[in-house]
């Protein structure tokens, strides 16, 4: 009872933390729509007019059907497509091309499969000309923090999908992007693995509150980790609703599923999607 | 007891094949067909031969300076086909023209070119060598994920980098394959240009024994040929299987476990 009293109070803490919206925003998305070539002449809208504005150090997530070009939407941020019309921005610069100041995790892991652990963790690093021994500490050190002591001469065909997940974010982290772009990284996952993955991440991102922005078709996903939700109609991409998800933190899953709040938040958003449906039906 | 029988499978295949020869030798019984034991017999003969022995490390010589071209030319181009959809556009209809033609067919035309001597029977190798190892660059690359080089790309590498880098490598089992093919082909095409331009190697030993009716060393080239192709092929492939341990499944333990 004292824990739910209590609750207000952080949860007004957490608000104020993410409505800091005056304050200069780390991703800026402007007017961005993008159109791909289906085939001669047709072509396909998949993003139409998204304004978007992400905060320093919020945690974020992209939510929406299949198909409504949310993933799109990141590869965008991460320079690897260009938008058709409209800009990007990161820390006001304009986003021309990829950068390691933007960290991708792919739900394909996307690792290099001729490396070990280690020498995935490193890349980054020896990239960045960080030298051998120092890359190779911090290297270790990321990868006992996502759980993998022991596993670093293995390669990635040797591990199961949670653990090449959990190298992959490792490897990103490891070369320090302001922001990690999350491209459903749990979605090849099993729900075990998954949930577990899922704490990994929160109390990771709570330790150093990096910029997050998170692709997901999981409501429960983006209601239990994100600060924002950002709701996406189905095709083209729009954005239907920016939900606030004012939950404290930290975050324990077993508190939060029988949170009346918690529970709300979920619905109302599956509600949204629901909606979205409804407008492709209609004419 | 198992993994014993499977390892010595190949021997007991060449054993098997041995006696076959010699049973149906034996019993046709005629001098253009001597059997297995004479031509084993005839093998030190041939290789103890001075000039028959510096004829054969020809051969050798020439196919691996047109094995090794034609990998230097084909990988970098089989890669850069797989990733650029206009390379590929531009080579491949030459490479579907000049595929189908048998590379040995072409030996007159060159000859007249550039004679009989390494020159040309070193290009006949290089061009039967050539195509697969492109063909399998160009799959090798064409398969490379994107996301693999999106994830590079982040990190800051450039587009030739992650063409040393990721694409190279993750190619690498697929480019080896290419190649292990390439190595039985320039063994086949070396045999075959010296059939034709008979000035020396291999192949020439072999037609010159023929023209003599000295039928025990004909066989006894074969045999020779024929080992020379196992002894190449198993080398490579193990030296392929340290290149790219980690792509494949560990068999080596799940052999152990059973």
């Amino acid at each position: 009872m004292q824990v739910v009293s209590l609750r207000p109070e952080i949860g007004a803490e957490t608000g104020k933390v993410s409505g800091q919206t005056r304050a200069p925003a780390m991703i800026d998305i402007e007017s961005v729509s993008q159109r791909f070539e289906v085939s001669g002449r047709k072509s396909h809208l998949a993003l139409s007019d998204i304004n978007l504005s992400v905060a320093d150090g919020a945690f974020v997530s992209i939510l929406g059907p299949s198909g409504c070009g949310k993933s799109t939407l990141l590869y965008i941020v991460g320079g690897f497509v260009s938008p058709t019309e409209g800009v990007a921005k990161v820390k006001g610069n304009v986003i021309t091309g990829p950068g390691p100041d933007r960290g991708p995790v792919f739900q394909e892991f996307a690792l290099f499969p001729w490396k070990t652990v280690l020498g995935n963790v490193m890349y980054g690093l020896r990239q960045q000309g960080v030298k051998r021994a120092e890359a190779e500490a911090q290297s270790r050190r990321l990868i006992e923090m996502v759980g993998l002591k022991g596993y670093e001469n293995f390669y990635p065909k040797e591990l199961s999908g949670g653990m090449k997940q959990r190298v992959a974010i490792a490897r990103t982290l490891a070369y320090h992007p302001s922001v990690l772009l999350m491209d459903e990284p749990f979605g090849a996952l099993d729900a075990h693995t998954r949930t577990r993955l899922q704490n990994d991440l929160l109390n990771i991102w709570e330790r150093d509150r990096k910029t997050v922005l998170f692709v997901t078709h999981s409501v429960d996903e983006a209601v239990f980790l994100s600060d924002k939700v950002v709701v996406m109609t189905r095709s083209p991409g729009r954005i239907k609703e920016i939900v606030d998800i004012d939950l404290p933190r930290p975050r324990r899953r077993a508190e939060l599923l029988l949170d009346a709040r918690y529970q709300k938040y979920v619905v109302d958003i599956e509600r949204l999607i629901d909606d979205g449906r409804d407008d492709v039906v209609q004419p | 007891m198992r993994i014993a029988v499977s390892r010595l499978s190949p021997l007991l295949a060449c054993l098997g094949l041995l006696v076959a020869w010699q049973l149906a030798a034996m019993l046709l019984h005629t001098d253009s067909f001597p059997t297995a034991w004479q031509a084993i017999l005839t093998v030190p003969d041939v290789l103890g031969d001075r000039e028959s022995l510096l004829n054969i490390l020809d051969s050798i010589r020439r196919m691996v300076i047109g094995l090794t071209l034609a990998m230097l030319v084909s990988i970098p181009l089989g890669l850069m086909m797989g990733r650029s959809a206009r390379v590929a556009a531009f080579f491949n209809p030459l490479l579907m023209m000049v595929y189908p033609v048998p590379k040995a067919a072409l030996m007159p035309v060159i000859m007249l070119w550039l004679g009989v001597g390494d020159a040309s029977k070193t290009l006949v190798i290089f061009l039967g060598v050539s195509l697969p190892v492109i063909y399998h660059s160009f799959q090798g690359a064409k398969a490379v994920e994107e996301k693999m080089l999106w994830s590079g790309a982040a990190m800051g590498l450039s587009a030739v980098q992650r063409m040393f880098r990721i694409v190279l490598p993750a190619a690498l089992p697929e480019i080896l394959t290419g190649c292990r093919t390439g190595l039985v082909l320039a063994l086949i095409t070396m045999v075959t240009s010296e059939m034709i331009a008979r000035q020396s190697g291999a192949g020439n030993i072999l037609f010159n024994a023929m023209d003599m009716a000295q039928y025990d060393t004909v066989f006894a080239m074969i045999i020779i040929i024929g080992a020379l192709g196992i002894v190449l092929d198993a080398a490579f492939d193990k030296l392929r299987w340290r290149l790219v341990a980690w792509a494949e499944p560990r068999q080596d333990i799940l052999l152990g476990a059973s």
